[in-house]
């Protein structure tokens, strides 16, 4: 389930479980990704 | 029941409407801003959106453009024969797909049907910088502005009474009320105050002559007086690009023709008359 995020300094794909934290690189700053799906919306 | 129009061009109509109530003229106001059809993008697909803005927001933006429409072609989605599933008698697609840096703009939205084409090329819709991305398909459907008002055909449209400016033989040609009218309308002439020449139908019935004119210690009187025509109206109408002024004024009249034959045909039948 966990889904990837990204680091803003080594901009490595992370898997979060336990840390925020980058393990490459040790950086606590992580981006979340974008999902895949295509988003549906009504423009209101 | 008279229309006389002052100037007709595609983006604006400015016409005086006589020999009709309030509550028609309101009527014509109320029909052309939310009656009469036109296209804006309703459905949003969003594939890839790495700019500053929501996808929410986006699409919001998305909606808001004017759309050039040709209702010979495109039909409302309930009366389609496709019965509103999408098709190209109800629906126009477009496709987005940018790289920044830039700013995104309307001219960027690739229509399928070319004469469906946003009425202007320069609105902006977001700015991108390097690197960010966005992929957008959308579907624009016909509708109205009594449902949201993306749909409305208008910008500017109102009415307003048809001014009448009465001097009285009181007038002593002061000049106050000349000074004061914030539109220029009135002229010194001789020994009265009269309208300039064509400039009656500017006046805004603000009445500060009026109180300019009581202000010269002329007495409990006003010399110059302010009244509105009851059954005159002075309309502007403003299109937003998507249909002609004319048209506009078109569709709205026959849509109130629509509704009154309506109206009287559900009389009749409650009255158990049996006329058309």
């Amino acid at each position: 389930m966990a889904s990837t995020y990204k680091c803003a300094r080594c901009k490595q794909k992370v898997e979060i479980d336990v840390n925020v934290r980058c393990p490459y690189c040790g950086h606590r700053i992580l981006f979340k990704e974008r999902g895949a799906a295509i988003k549906e919306l009504k423009a209101r | 029941m008279e229309i006389e129009f002052a100037s007709l061009d595609d983006s604006l109509a400015r016409f005086t409407l006589s020999g009709a109530s309030t509550a028609f003229a309101n009527a014509i106001r109320r029909a052309m801003i939310g009656e009469v059809p036109t296209l804006a993008i309703e459905d949003v697909r969003i594939y890839d959106n790495t700019s500053a803005l929501f996808d929410e927001m986006l699409a919001h933006r998305l909606g808001l453009i004017p759309i050039k429409t040709d209702l010979a072609t495109y039909t409302t989605q309930d009366k389609c024969s496709c019965g509103g599933a999408g098709c190209p008698g109800c629906t126009s697609t477009y496709t987005l797909s940018v790289e920044g840096p830039k700013t995104v703009t309307s001219s960027d939205l690739i229509p399928q049907d070319p004469n469906a084409a946003p009425v202007y090329e320069n609105i902006p819709i977001v700015k991108l910088t390097k690197g960010q991305k966005l992929v957008i398909e959308a579907r624009a459907i016909l509708n109205t502005g009594r449902t949201h008002a993306k749909w409305q055909p208008t910008l500017v449209c109102g009415y307003k009474n048809y001014p009448v400016i009465t001097v009285s033989d009181a007038c002593d040609a002061c000049g106050n009320c000349v000074d004061e009218c914030p539109r220029d309308i009135l002229e010194v002439k001789g020994k009265q105050v009269v309208v300039a020449d064509g400039k009656l139908p500017e006046c805004s019935l603000c009445r500060l002559c009026e109180r300019a004119c009581l202000a010269s210690g002329i007495g409990d009187e006003p010399a110059i007086k302010i009244s509105a025509e009851k059954d005159r109206f002075i309309f502007v109408v403003e299109s937003d690009g998507s249909l002609p002024a004319k048209e506009i004024m078109n569709r709205a009249l026959t849509y109130i023709r629509e509704q009154a034959d309506e109206l009287e045909k559900q009389l009749g039948e409650l009255s158990g008359d049996d006329r058309k």
